[in-house]
C-alpha cells in the first residue's frame, strides 16, 4: 500500500523554478510535496519510523521544517551574503552624503564593539562580530579608508584574542568562543592593521586641527579635505572618530604586549590599558553629540541601543552565518547594549591591569592567594585566559621557574634543593603535573573549578600514597643514613607534608566555593561549616608541622655551627600563616555550634523531606571528600555526635562551653603548643 | 534547557485541591495535551520526536493534572542506567499560570518520583535555572540538593543547578517516616508552594 502511493506521487514530481535559490552544479530542485503527502497518509496517529539507535540526542536534534523556532532557514531574509550585498545591505560607500557616511561608519564601529562584548560573554563569533557583512567580504571596503582599517584591526584583534583563549584551553567553555570555521579571520594584510589605522588616525587628527584652526579664524595650515560636509559638526565627528580609532590601537597593543614571554611586556601593557580606559571615557561622552546630530528617524534612544547615536547600524545580518554556527539550530541572540559593552571592556581592562601589576610572586602560597583574590571579582573568559598564560608558559611558573623549584620552595626546603636529582623520580614528575593542572583549574570559572577541585582530591591522595611508599622502600629507617641520602630523606619528608597540606587546602577551597556558587541551602549550612572546620584543623596541623620541621632543620644546623647560645632564649611563636588558618577554624567552629544550637533548641525547624533524610544530603555534598578520605574517619554519625549537645543556655550546675568533640590528635597537638 | 520563571499577575482560578484529578499517561490521546502545555509555556521548541521518546519508553513516569476536564499541568520523565547508577530524570514540568502556587506541580513530581523509587532508582536528577526560585524551593523541600552549578548552561547566559535526590539505601528504607502517609498531606497542603516551572534537559 505504502509503496504504490509513493510511486504514484513520484511520477508527479515537477521541477519548480525558484529563482532566488540557484541550482547546484549536479543538482536540480524538485517539488516533493505530493510524495510527502502520500507518505503521511500511510502512517497512523502515533506511528513513528525510527532506527534502533534513535536516542534522546537524535530526537532533540531533529527539527520540524518551516517551524521558525527550529528551522533557521525560514527566518532568513537573504539566502547568502552575496544576495544580501546585491540587495544593498552593505553599501560601499555607506552613503554618498559624506556626513551620513561618517555617522553610519561610527554606528558600525559602535555596534561592532557591542558585538565583540557579546562574543566575549559567551556567544558565537559568527552571530556576533561576523554578523557584519563588511567583515565577511574584506576586499569590498578597500576604497573606504575608515571602514577598511577598522575592519582590519577588528579581525586582527579577534584573531589575537582567539589565540590566547585557545592556548589556555581547559574545557568546553572555550569551544564556542574559538569556533571560527568558515569565517574570514585571516584577512590578507591584517598584520599591517596598525599602520593602516595610524594613517587614518593621522588624517583625522589633521582634519580636527584644520577645523579648529578655521573656527578660531587662524590661517588654515592644513590643506586637507574635511571629514564631512557640515562644518558645524566637523569637530564633534573628528573627535568621536579619533577616540574610537585610538581605543582600537591601544587595545591591540595591550594584547600583543601581554603575550610577550615571561611577563616582559606587562609594564608597557599597563600604559596602553590606561590609554584604552581614557579613550573609552571619550567614546562614552561622544554619545551626547552623536545623538543630537543623528540624522534619519531615530526614536528616543533606548537604554539597550547598540550604538552611541541610538540609530540602527547598517550592514549587519546575523542570520547569514546560521549555517556556520553550531549544528543545533541557532537561536536568535541579543546583542549587548552599547553602554553595557563599554562597561564590559572597562572591567576587562581593569582585570588585565591587575594581572599586569602582579608581582610574579615565586612562592606558591602567594600565587594561590593571588588567584583566590583575583577570582573574587568574577573575571570573564578573556581575562582568565590571560591569567593562565601569565602563570604557566612552557610548563614553568611565569615561564621562568621550574615546577620542582616551586614545590621545594612551597615545601619549606632550602633553595639548594631545587636542582636535586630527585625531580626525575616518576612520582615527583607526576606531582609536578598535578601542580600545573591545579593552577590551570584555579584560572577557570568558579562552577567548573569547583567540580574539578573535588575530583582532584583523589589524585592528590593517590600521589601521597605513592610517594610515601617510595620513601619507605628507599629509606626504611631514618637513622644511620649517609649525608647525601639524608638530603633525600629531608626532601621527601617535606614534600610529603606539603602534599598533605596542599590537599587540605584544595578541600577547603572546594567547600568554600560552594557558598559562592550558592550550592548550599540554609538547612545545610551547619554540616558544611562543620566539614570546613574538620578540614581546617588538618590544614592548620599540616602547615604548622611543615614549618616546625623546617625550624628543626635549621636549628640542627645552627647547633652544628655552635650558635646554640643565640637559639636558647628564643620564644617559639606560631607562624602567621598558621594563625590565619586557626582564626578561620574558630570562626567556622562558632558558626557550626551556633546553627546546631539553634536547631537543638528548636529555634530553626526543618520540615523533613518525604524522600530522604539529612544523612543522604550529607553523603551527596561530601561524596568526593569522603571518597578521597580527606580527612579520614569523618562521617555523618561523627557530625551528629559533635553537634548533639550544642545549646545556648545550660543549667547553672552544668555550665560548660559547647564545643566540638575534637579528635585526639588535635587535642594533644593544641595542648603541646600552649 | 529552558525554564519559565514568570511572576506576572494572572487571574487565578479558584478550586479545591480535591478537584484536581491526577492521571498517569494513558496513550496517544494525552500527547497533544502535553505538547500544547509545554509549547505554550516554553520558548524552547521541541520536536514531536522528543515527546514521543519520553512517553513511549516511560509512560508510567508521566502524569497529567486535570481540572474539570481541562489539562492544567504535566510532568514528563525518564529513567535508566547512567554510568554506575540507575537514575531518574525529570525532563519537563508545567502548570499553567492560573493554577500555580497550589501544590499541583509538587503533586505531579511526587507521583513520578514515587514510581522511580519503586522501580529501583537510586537517585533522581534534573537541571533548573539558578534564577528559578520556585523550582529550587519545590525540589529543595522534596530533598534535592544542588549538586553542581553549570556555567552559562542556558542560551541567554544564565547558569543552571544540577539538582539531585539521593534515595536512602535499602537498609534504611523502612526507617523513613514520611513515605507511607504522603498522599493525604500533599492533597490538603496549606502552605504556599512557590511558582511552578518548566525544565528540560
Amino acid at each position: 500500500m505504502a509503496d504504490n502511493g509513493a510511486q504514484e506521487a513520484a511520477v508527479d514530481i515537477s521541477v519548480s523554478a525558484r529563482a532566488s535559490i540557484p541550482f547546484g552544479d549536479n543538482s536540480v530542485w524538485a517539488d516533493v510535496s505530493p510524495l510527502l503527502e502520500s507518505a503521511c497518509k500511510d502512517l497512523r496517529d502515533g506511528d513513528l519510523i525510527h532506527g534502533d539507535n534513535f536516542n534522546l540526542f537524535a530526537a532533540m536534534s531533529a527539527l520540524e521544517i518551516m517551524d521558525p523556532k527550529m528551522d533557521s532557514g525560514i527566518v532568513c531574509k537573504y539566502y547568502s551574503v552575496d544576495e544580501a550585498i546585491e540587495n544593498g545591505a552593505a553599501p560601499v560607500p555607506i552613503s554618498f552624503d559624506k556626513t551620513v557616511d561618517v555617522q553610519r561608519t561610527i554606528d558600525i564601529m559602535d555596534h561592532l564593539l557591542a558585538c565583540e562584548a557579546t562574543w566575549h560573554k559567551g556567544h558565537s563569533l559568527a552571530q556576533t562580530v561576523f554578523s557584519c557583512i563588511y567583515l565577511l567580504r574584506p576586499d569590498r571596503t578597500s576604497s573606504h579608508a575608515l571602514l577598511h582599517s577598522y575592519c582590519r584591526v577588528i579581525r586582527a584583534t579577534c584573531k589575537a584574542v582567539i589565540s590566547v583563549v585557545s592556548d589556555a584551553r581547559t574545557h568546553e567553555e572555550e569551544d564556542l568562543f574559538t569556533m571560527a570555521y568558515g569565517l574570514p579571520l585571516d584577512g590578507d594584510g591584517d598584520e599591517k592593521c596598525l599602520s593602516l589605522l595610524n594613517a587614518v588616525e593621522e588624517t583625522t587628527s589633521r582634519q580636527l586641527r584644520a577645523c579648529k584652526a578655521q573656527s578660531s579664524r587662524r590661517r588654515v595650515l592644513e590643506d586637507i579635505e574635511p571629514l564631512q560636509t557640515n562644518l558645524d559638526l566637523e569637530e564633534g565627528y573628528c573627535k568621536a572618530l579619533l577616540c574610537r580609532l585610538r581605543f582600537r590601537k591601544h587595545f591591540y597593543h595591550v594584547l600583543t604586549s601581554m603575550r610577550r614571554p615571561q611577563g616582559r611586556g606587562l609594564e608597557l601593557a599597563r600604559k596602553h590599558i590606561s590609554s584604552c580606559i581614557l579613550e573609552l571615557e571619550c567614546i562614552l561622552k561622544s554619545s551626547e553629540f552623536l545623538r543630537s546630530s543623528a540624522c534619519g528617524s531615530c526614536e528616543d534612544v533606548l537604554d539597550d541601543s547598540t550604538t552611541g547615536s541610538g540609530c540602527q547600524p547598517v550592514g549587519f545580518d546575523a542570520s547569514l552565518n546560521s549555517r556556520l554556527s553550531a549544528p543545533t539550530p541557532p537561536r536568535a541572540i541579543k546583542i549587548l547594549s552599547w553602554k553595557k559593552a563599554i562597561e564590559y571592556f572597562v572591567k576587562l581592562l581593569h582585570d588585565l591591569d591587575i594581572l599586569c601589576s602582579y608581582s610574579l610572586d615565586p612562592l606558591l602560597e602567594g600565587v594561590l592567594q593571588f588567584l583566590v583574590q583575583f577570582q573574587k571579582s568574577q573575571p570573564d573568559l578573556v581575562a582568565r585566559s590571560h591569567l593562565q598564560l601569565l602563570l604557566l608558559q612552557d610548563g614553568k611558573l611565569y615561564g621562568r621557574d621550574s615546577i620542582f623549584a616551586v614545590i621545594t620552595r612551597a615545601a619549606a626546603l632550602p633553595e639548594v634543593t631545587k636542582n636535586h636529582n630527585i625531580q626525575k623520580n616518576e612520582y615527583i614528575v607526576q606531582l609536578g603535573q598535578l601542580v600545573i593542572n591545579m593552577l590551570k583549574i584555579l584560572c577557570t570559572n568558579a562552577a567548573w573549578q569547583r567540580r574539578k577541585l573535588g575530583k582532584m582530591l583523589q589524585d592528590w591522595r593517590v600521589i601521597y600514597v605513592q610517594l610515601e611508599l617510595v620513601f619507605r622502600k628507599d629509606f626504611g629507617e631514618v637513622s644511620s643514613i649517609p649525608d647525601d641520602e639524608n638530603i633525600c630523606v629531608k626532601i621527601f619528608q617535606h614534600i610529603l607534608l606539603w602534599v598533605e597540606e596542599q590537599t587540605y587546602w584544595i578541600a577547603s577551597r572546594f567547600l568554600i566555593l560552594g557558598f559562592e556558587l550558592e550550592l548550599y541551602s540554609p538547612s545545610e549550612y551547619c554540616m558544611v561549616y562543620w566539614y570546613i572546620y574538620v578540614v581546617l584543623i588538618k590544614l592548620a596541623e599540616k602547615t604548622h608541622l611543615k614549618m616546625a620541621t623546617r625550624n628543626d632543620t635549621s636549628k640542627r644546623k645552627a647547633k652544628k655551627k655552635r650558635d646554640s647560645l643565640k637559639d636558647m632564649g628564643r620564644e617559639y611563636r606560631i607562624p602567621p600563616a598558621v594563625l590565619f588558618v586557626q582564626c578561620q577554624m574558630f570562626l567556622v567552629e562558632g558558626l557550626t555550634m551556633l546553627l546546631a544550637a539553634l536547631a537543638n533548641e528548636h529555634m530553626i525547624v526543618q520540615s523533613p523531606s518525604p524522600f530522604n533524610t539529612e544523612q543522604e544530603r550529607f553523603i551527596q555534598h561530601f561524596e568526593l571528600l569522603q571518597k578521597a578520605c580527606v580527612p579520614d574517619h569523618i562521617s555523618y554519625p561523627s557530625f551528629k555526635e559533635s553537634t548533639a549537645y550544642a545549646r545556648f543556655s545550660m543549667p547553672r550546675g552544668l555550665q560548660r562551653r559547647p564545643r566540638v568533640v575534637l579528635p585526639m590528635t588535635l587535642k594533644n597537638w593544641l595542648n603541646s603548643e600552649r | 534547557m529552558d525554564t519559565k520563571n514568570e511572576e506576572e499577575e494572572t487571574r487565578k482560578v479558584e478550586f479545591e485541591p480535591v478537584e484536581i484529578e491526577y492521571v498517569s499517561y494513558g496513550g496517544e490521546h494525552h500527547l497533544p495535551l502535553i505538547m500544547s502545555l509545554v509549547d505554550q509555556e516554553l520558548s524552547e521548541p521541541y520536536s514531536i520526536f522528543t515527546y514521543r521518546y519520553f512517553v513511549y519508553l516511560w509512560p508510567q513516569l508521566s502524569f497529567l493534572a486535570f481540572h474539570q476536564g481541562k489539562c492544567v499541568g504535566t510532568v514528563v520523565c525518564k529513567m535508566g542506567q547512567h554510568r554506575n547508577t540507575f537514575r531518574g530524570y525529570i525532563a519537563m514540568l508545567v502548570v499553567i499560570k492560573p493554577y500555580r502556587s497550589r501544590g499541583i506541580a509538587t503533586e505531579l513530581v511526587t507521583r513520578s518520583i514515587k514510581v522511580m523509587m519503586e522501580s529501583g532508582c537510586e537517585e533522581v536528577t534534573l537541571e533548573a535555572e539558578v534564577t528559578n526560585k520556585g523550582a529550587l524551593a519545590l525540589y529543595g523541600r522534596l530533598g534535592f540538593i544542588r549538586a553542581k552549578r553549570l556555567f552559562h548552561y542556558y542560551l541567554n547566559g544564565v547558569d543552571a543547578f544540577r539538582l539531585k535526590l539521593l534515595f536512602p539505601s535499602p537498609e534504611l528504607f523502612s526507617s523513613l517516616p514520611m513515605i507511607t502517609n504522603n498522599e493525604d498531606s500533599h492533597r490538603h497542603t496549606d502552605h504556599m508552594p512557590p511558582e511552578e516551572c518548566c525544565e528540560l534537559h
